[in-house]
């Protein structure tokens, strides 16, 4: 990245923390969080920070303009403490994540190459460059079709949280994480104390790992009709999509065993809640800030209400910045849709384009600043 | 006056309410214990260490029940002996056996009594029906994550609104694993060394003799040395492997789930294992890779707890085991002390 997008860069921040930064409220208390910043391009998380008041934290983010914020799920007792034993931790809230990535995989249009080596690039999902074969850097564009795909998992992740871990509507915050996922936050005072151990439980629980199945392909193969089981959780969701499936119970009986077996395994992977395993059982991970701006896209973490959820349009609604138009060299980008107007794709061309969308492009590294 | 509820605190003497009458009824300071001829009191506190040594498990009878003050009293003065001994397989098979113990003896309890007991652990439950208990999730998770059994994973349980269903049972395992939590954690406390009267050195020294004639716990009577990575308990299988001796399933579980936490490659695990008399590298590839979580649905199995080990009677600990639940976690909450050998 040029030194003037990271200016350009900076300088939309900059705006949008000054106009927004009562906006950024970290979960209380915030003298027991830990937080963690990128500051520079290219430079490592500077991590162990902490502070005494709300006004403290602005006063850092509107001097720093950090390039992306985190803030940890847990509270320590000593939370600047660079020793992570030593931080000591006293609890900490539930996070999921929901990477789109996992859920439906990214499209060809929306994806370029870019090597490195021999500045070649197009669009395409290319591992290896064309001309000098060296491993290409992929670019995926944040996708429509994925982030529905997505979306549909949050509503799973939540409804399960609800129905089987009664976690209260009003414990859970939704986001969209600004760039090619979403994230659930979980702050129900019971649950603060699950350790490792007991998260990764509710981990197995989700993913449906660990599922005796021969319990329930037994019952399936006895034609137990699902008001004669007393099945509850997640054994029962399997069942009952399963019985959907055969369509009756009698077909259940007269099937063979490993056609039935074929059913239930693909009942579990489409009740399974695909999140990513690690972040939940990681009682020391950063989450990202709500309300800050993710630099992978110069799009914002946004909150989304539990009734906003169905229609909630994250390509439309996590935009920060203006619609100025601004010059920019663009290298190459597939055709891409942002605040409900499409663009491109473009291939070596100086291009106008609205800043939100010039951020975009630039924070994906496809195109520079050039002048407004 | 004595009712029901002074045999329930006699039966299980863990309860609050057992601590209460003790402190209300009985000075238990160390040198009016000696005083008031509490011979009686520190006998049965032998035998219950004795009983937790020899049979894994104590026993508490109808008689000893209706000698209720002994009985009460005998469980703190235990507890005393147990941490003057000062040795990691003395406090972990002293909380086992008295866990064991109430187990047993909760099982043939009433509804209430068994959710009261519950109720003042910490275990709270709620009564569905005549044979369901429900139990808060994060309770659960606190102690079922223990056991290792599939059926015990949160994945295969009646999982409804907040709650765990479970029988009653299952209920009362939940409960002897926070007993035996509360025991140990007891047994962790310092005495004051200048207040131990005499006559609680003999009992010390008679539960030494007897544990030093016991087969159990020979591994951990070498004195305090320098901390090892690896926690006693699966050194020491991992030495007998090397000899050549054929280790049971369960302690090959144990040493390829270990190398697997601590990130050695399946083709190392697999050369280990090659010692073995009956090693078959197929078999040995199969069933390290369905532990690793390479096979059979990515569920990667975990190290056994430090419970587990102990009722398997795997568990050899020194010093640097004090307090942990998990044998990854050695070495981490040490505090060094002189333990005491036979
Ligand atoms: S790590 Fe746990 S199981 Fe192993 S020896 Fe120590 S206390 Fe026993
Ligand atoms: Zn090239």
């Amino acid at each position: 990245m040029l030194q003037a997008s990271l200016e350009f860069l900076k300088r939309e921040f900059f705006k949008y923390y000054y106009e927004n930064i009562s906006r950024l409220v970290p979960p209380e208390p915030i003298k027991s969080r830990e937080f963690g910043f990128f500051l520079e391009k290219g430079r490592g998380m500077f991590r162990h920070k902490c502070f005494n008041s709300l006004r403290d934290f602005h006063e850092f983010i509107l001097n720093e303009i950090p390039l992306d914020i985190y803030v940890s799920a847990a509270n320590y007792e000593d939370p600047g403490n660079r020793d992570m034993s030593e931080k000591k931790l006293v609890n900490a809230e539930l996070f999921f994540d929901i990477d789109a990535e996992s859920v439906a995989t990214v499209s060809e249009e929306e994806s370029a190459w870019i090597c490195q080596k021999c500045n070649q690039y197009g669009i395409g999902l290319r591992d290896g460059c064309p001309s000098c074969g060296s491993p290409t850097e992929l670019v995926r564009l944040v996708s429509e079709k994925q982030l529905n795909g997505a979306l549909r998992e949050t509503e799973k992740l939540i409804h399960v949280l609800r129905e089987d871990f009664g976690i209260a509507p009003e414990n859970m915050r939704v986001f969209y994480s600004g760039n090619r996922g979403y994230h659930v936050h979980v702050n129900q005072e019971d649950f603060l104390n699950v350790t490792g151990e007991g998260r990764r439980e509710i981990v197995d629980y989700l993913l449906i790992q660990g599922l005796d199945e021969k319990e329930l392909l037994n019952f399936l193969k006895r034609g137990v009709s699902i008001e004669g089981v007393s099945l509850k959780g997640v054994k029962r969701r399997v069942y009952m999509r399963v019985l959907e499936k055969a369509g009756s119970v009698e077909k259940l009986k007269t099937s063979r065993r490993e056609t039935v077996l074929k059913m239930l395994e693909d009942a579990v992977e489409e009740l399974k809640v695909r999140i990513d395993p690690v972040v939940t059982i990681d009682m020391h991970r950063l989450m990202r800030m709500p309300e800050s701006i993710n630099s992978s896209s110069g799009m914002v973490k946004r909150r989304i209400r539990l009734e906003d959820l169905p229609s909630f349009k994250p390509l439309e609604e996590a935009i920060a910045f203006g619609d100025e138009e601004t010059c920019l060299k663009v290298k190459i980008a597939p055709r891409f849709s942002l605040g409900g107007r499409a663009f491109g794709p473009f291939k070596d061309e100086e291009v106008e384009l609205p800043a939100y969308a010039a951020v975009y492009i630039v924070c994906k590294g496809l195109g520079e600043y050039a002048g407004r | 006056m004595m009712s029901e509820n002074v045999l329930r605190a006699a039966r299980y003497p863990f309860l609050p309410e057992t601590r209460e009458f003790v402190s209300r009824n009985i000075d238990l300071s160390l040198e009016s214990l000696e005083k008031t001829g509490s011979e009686a009191a520190l006998k049965r506190a032998v035998e219950r260490v004795k009983n937790a040594l020899i049979f894994k498990e104590v026993k508490v009878t109808a008689l000893d029940e209706l000698n209720y003050v002994r009985e009460m009293l005998s469980f703190p003065i235990a507890i005393i002996l147990v941490s003057m001994i000062m040795n990691e397989y003395v406090r972990r098979m002293y909380a086992l056996g008295e866990s064991r113990g109430a187990y047993r003896r909760m099982l043939n309890e009433s509804d209430e009594t068994l959710l009261y007991i519950g109720e003042k652990m910490g275990v709270g439950g709620v009564l569905d029906d005549e044979n369901t208990i429900r139990v808060k999730i994060p309770t659960y998770l606190k102690l079922a994550y223990s056991f290792h059994a599939p059926h015990w994973k949160l994945v295969n349980r009646a999982v409804n609104n907040g709650y765990v269903s479970m029988g009653k049972t299952e209920y009362a395992r939940l409960i002897q694993v926070e007993v035996n939590n509360y025991v140990y954690e007891k047994t962790l406390e310092p005495v004051p060394a200048g207040a131990v009267p005499d006559s609680f050195r003999r009992a010390v020294d008679e539960i030494v003799e007897v544990w030093g004639r016991l087969e159990t716990g020979k591994a951990s009577r070498v004195p305090l040395r320098e901390r090892e990575d690896t926690p006693p308990c699966i050194g020491r299988i991992i030495r007998r492997m090397e000899n050549g001796e054929n280790a049971s399933h369960f302690e090959r579980l144990v040493v390829a789930t270990f190398m697997i936490a601590r990130s050695r490659s399946i083709d190392e695990i697999i050369e280990f294992f090659s010692k073995q008399p009956d090693y078959k590298y197929s078999v040995t590839k199969y069933q390290v890779e369905h532990l690793a979580g390479i096979r059979g649905g990515g569920k990667k199995y975990s190290v056994p707890s430090c419970r587990t080990m102990l009722t398997n009677g795997l568990c050899y600990p020194d010093e640097y085991c004090k307090g942990i639940k998990h044998p990854l976690r050695y070495g981490e909450k040490n505090v060094a002390g002189e333990p005491r050998v036979p």
